[in-house]
């Protein structure tokens, strides 16, 4: 085990390098010389010329030991990012956005899982019946309204109309407060797609012999299901959950955009819309780590769920 | 504990979590405090006065840092007043020398940056610093245009500060000869040459406002969290991406509110407060917003106090003959209209072989343009065809303008003119392009109605849409071919319109057109130095006509704003410059606590 994880953890090294390669290729090369746009309207070429000096953009790309890349290169190793466009640290901006981000997704990942799970365990169980047609239906419907539906629908009614919840973030709104709405809406959105999903996993154990054995042995439903198909399970339970934590960290675009959650999600359309690659270059460097880091547990917790995965 | 619990245990947290979220006015709502609660929909980029470019950064810094000059909050027209100024300058015959007396006892407000924390008294000194800062080109300030040739000594400065290695090497210390203090309390700046828009344009503009040299030198590059004014607010939390909120500055000198405005606003009720001791709020607070939908429901919530009504909420508020629905009237929403001074635009660049040279091709598009077709649609018929490019308020507005006929739609016109292009061109023309600076609703449906009505008399138009930055970098250099914009006053003289055709102004700089007329050039120069007399109205209206026969934009329409406030928001007179304004408003706190019990009966 110790072995695969320093190899796999060597066979970072060069997928990092490629991340840090293509993001620097996207961003310096494909997206252009940003220095015209951070000077503003009427600059003089003197400004521009100032701002190119300032944030580095007139030393050579690649070929000298203080080109952009190696610059690029060092900055993502340590961390440090530099400043983004308005001046602050970028790495100050994630620190500051990761907490609300994880307020809002964390329950909202553990909320569709925990249900999602549940529910397809139900379904399975009764495949056939009105439940499981109820279910299907509910789950095409999920997966068919748009995402921002959701979010209007959930934020007029259950915010402006009934009052039951903050139409918005505002400062002097406790986390559970701003987020509660939100993470409702995003389990209400999310359990359509991961339903569907779990129902089918668990309809496959279902059908496997050692169920029929279990139920032909008196075991009680509840220890079926739970004991046995959960745990068999697991393979593909495990893939789509651990690897999606890493997006946990990246926050949830359009939620935070209409709730006003200042997590990262918002910082990264920001970063968008006015271009600030050094924002959208430090998110993308750290998504990548993240990914990496979490395709390497999924394979360890591959091991720990099915004694038969070597990871040799 | 077995799988049951486990999931009972699980189910249970999550139901705490959610619960603990419901009930949104009882812990953690807002009390009903004296305070101001607005939208800006903005990202706010700091709030150093020096290098701020951006409506809303500019509004929130306003408050917190204060100019030599104000606009009068009633008076119209429009009228300079001094703020931080004893009195209007003392201005030399040959109108290039401004002595300028700065009021006694303003300090700066508290903040640890000072000695024993308390802020100093404002200098004369300090305006200077100011400018310095504008013109260090190691700060990166977007105003440095604002005095480029305009003050003695000012380029040379910013020339030595090129020489400076770093921003700490810069010595402000260094004389400028065209800014000097012949006293604490006296500012004297000499001009290269008359610039009579000199106290509107830049004493009045934000961009000058004193900042307290030690908060410069003590925050270092996070002076844009930290500014230290002398205005009657102070900073008290920005979070950045969320709201940023100020509080009264306690350290606020006497300033009362005006006594006097125009006819018909005592009857309004906003000589109500006169002469009552400013601000006559206890803080604002901006929440940053940028989605129509929670905005309007937390304005009907009552939780903003005014805000800017959105075209997707038209049919909420106004009826078909312009009065507002019984659901606003019970909720004693008001409604104000406001022309600004505003003229929005198609552009085109006269430096693009194809549209430059080809003077019946632009003329046939600007007839192609159905505008009060596109007012009715994209701002619900609220707003005004222009029919050249002097907004309506400004005094140099020329009333005749509309018997000129350059804003006629008549696509018949627009299609024998295209047979006259296609001559010059010398065969087929080529298809042409409009750049949209957005990708939003507003601007796929704004790119469909043109790229459809130049379509209808034959042209073969393709609208790209790209973000801001893309769409000014594209402008900036000179790549646009056709372009959508539009420019709001910043002062009541037309000159501001006036420098978008000159040709020294060429892309990145105002002229995004990159009109060149000499004859035109001459003019500007002229009137640029010359004072507000009858001479120069009859050449700005001029040099209007110079611009409306070579065609190098079809101007569109005149924006009207429609604001909402609700009935406890005091004080709320429209202003075309409108910076630092929340010092006069005020809350009806009795009226706002009663709002909820009101809501409720009307939802």
């Amino acid at each position: 085990m110790t072995t695969y994880i320093i190899r796999r953890l060597v066979y970072t090294i060069p997928i990092v390098f490629g991340v840090l390669l293509l993001t620097f290729v996207l961003f310096t090369l494909v997206g252009g010389d940003i220095s015209i746009e951070i000077a503003g309207k009427n600059a003089t070429p003197e400004t521009i010329e100032e701002i190119r000096e300032e944030y580095g953009l007139n030393k050579p790309l690649f070929l000298s030991w203080d080109s952009q890349f190696i610059n690029h290169f060092e900055s993502a190793l340590t961390f440090s990012f530099g400043r983004s466009r308005d001046r602050e640290l970028v790495i100050d901006k994630i620190k500051r956005g990761v907490g609300p981000s994880l307020a809002l997704t964390v329950p909202m990942f553990f909320g569709v899982l925990v249900i999602s799970v549940s529910l397809s365990l139900f379904v399975a169980f009764v495949r056939g019946s009105v439940w499981d047609v109820l279910a299907v239906v509910i789950c095409v419907a999920g997966m068919s309204i748009p995402y921002l539906s959701f979010i209007l629908f959930g934020q007029y009614f259950f915010a402006y109309k009934w009052g039951l919840f903050p139409v918005f973030f505002s400062p002097g709104l406790t986390t559970a407060q701003y987020v509660a709405l939100p993470v409702l809406i995003g389990i209400a959105a999310g359990i359509g797609g991961n339903l569907r999903f779990y129902r089918t996993v668990m309809l496959d154990e279902m059908r496997s012999d050692y169920v029929r054995t279990a139920f032909a042995k008196g075991l009680s439903p509840r220890r079926v299901l739970f004991k046995h198909v959960l745990k068999n399970a697991m393979i593909p339970i495990i893939t789509r959950v651990v690897l999606a934590i890493p997006f946990l960290f990246l926050g949830s675009l359009l939620l935070e955009r209409f709730f006003g959650i200042p997590g990262l999600g918002y910082l990264m359309v920001e970063a968008i819309g006015s271009r600030d690659y050094f924002v959208i270059n430090a998110m993308t460097y750290i998504s990548a780590i993240l990914f990496v880091i979490f395709n390497l547990i999924t394979d360890i917790c591959y091991s720990f769920a099915d004694p038969r995965v070597s990871l040799g | 504990m077995n799988y049951g619990k486990k999931f009972l245990a699980i189910v249970v947290t999550g139901a705490i979590v959610v619960l603990a979220g419901c009930g949104s006015r009882k812990p953690g709502a807002e009390p009903n405090e004296m305070v101001i609660r607005l939208p800006a929909s903005g990202k706010l980029t700091g709030f150093d006065p020096g290098m701020l470019r951006d409506f809303d950064s500019i509004e929130v810094c306003s408050h917190i840092c204060e100019t030599l000059y104000q606009y009068h909050f009633l008076k119209r027209p429009y009228e300079i007043i001094p703020l931080l100024a004893e009195e209007m300058p003392q201005i030399s015959e040959d109108m290039q020398t401004y002595t300028i007396k700065i009021k006694r006892g303003v300090y700066f407000q508290n903040d640890k940056c000072f000695e024993g924390g308390k802020g100093r008294e404002l200098k004369a000194q300090d305006f200077i610093y100011s400018i310095k800062r504008i013109a260090d080109i190691k700060n990166l300030s977007q105003n440095w245009s604002l005095f480029d040739d305009k003050i003695v000594g000012l380029d040379e400065f910013r020339e030595y500060t090129k020489g400076c290695k770093s921003r700490e090497d810069v010595d402000y210390s260094r004389d400028v000869e065209g800014l000097q203090a012949s006293d604490d309390y006296t500012l004297v700046v000499d001009l290269k040459r008359p610039w009579p828009q000199f106290v509107s344009t830049a004493l009045a503009d934000t961009s000058t406002a004193p900042m307290a040299k030690e908060a410069v030198e003590f925050y270092g590059k996070d002076i844009i969290s930290h500014p230290v004014g002398t205005g009657p607010f102070k900073l008290k939390v920005w979070q950045r991406g969320s709201y940023v909120s100020v509080v009264r500055n306690p350290n606020f000198r006497i300033e009362l509110y005006p006594s006097e405005g125009e006819p018909g606003d005592a009857e309004a009720g906003y000589l109500d407060d006169a002469g009552k001791r400013l601000p006559l709020v206890d803080g604002i607070v901006w929440t940053i917003i940028q989605e129509s939908q929670p905005a309007w429901l937390l304005f009907l919530q009552g939780k903003f106090d005014a805000m800017a009504l959105q075209k997707d909420n038209f049919d909420e508020v106004i009826l078909g003959n312009g009065e507002l629905t019984d659901k606003m009237k019970q909720l004693e929403i008001h409604l104000s209209p406001f022309q600004e001074p505003s003229t929005f635009w198609v552009g085109f660049n006269m430096q693009d072989p194809v549209l430059g040279k080809n003077k019946p091709l632009r003329r046939a598009i600007s007839y192609a343009l159905d505008r009060q077709k596109f007012i009715d649609l994209f701002y619900g018929g609220l707003g005004h065809v222009s029919h050249g490019f002097v907004a309506p308020q400004l005094d140099s507005y020329d009333p005749t303008i509309k018997e000129k006929g350059f804003a006629v739609y008549d696509p018949n016109k627009a299609r024998e003119l295209i047979k006259e292009a296609e001559k010059i061109h010398g065969g087929e023309l080529p298809e042409l392009k409009i750049a949209m600076g957005g990708t939003s609703t507003f601007y796929r449906q704004y790119g469909q109605f043109l790229g459809r009505q130049l379509k209808a008399v034959g042209l073969v138009v393709e609208v790209q849409y790209m973000d801001w930055p893309t769409y000014i970098e594209k402008v900036n250099t000179r790549s646009a071919q056709i372009f959508t914009a539009g420019v709001i006053a910043s002062m009541p003289d037309a000159e501001d319109f006036l420098s978008m055709f000159y040709s020294k102004n060429w892309s990145p700089g105002s002229n995004r057109f990159n009109y060149l007329n000499p004859e035109y050039d001459k003019l500007y120069e002229k009137v640029a130095v010359m004072p507000d007399n009858p001479k120069r109205k009859g050449l700005y209206r001029k040099m209007e006509l110079m611009v409306l026969e070579d065609c190098p934009a079809a101007f569109s329409c005149h924006r009207v704003i429609y604001r909402l406030q609700h009935d406890w928001y005091k004080n709320y007179k429209q202003h075309a410059f409108q910076h630092g304004m929340g010092k006069y408003r005020r809350i009806d706190l009795k009226k706002r606590a009663a709002y909820s019990e009101l809501l409720k009966k009307v939802k």
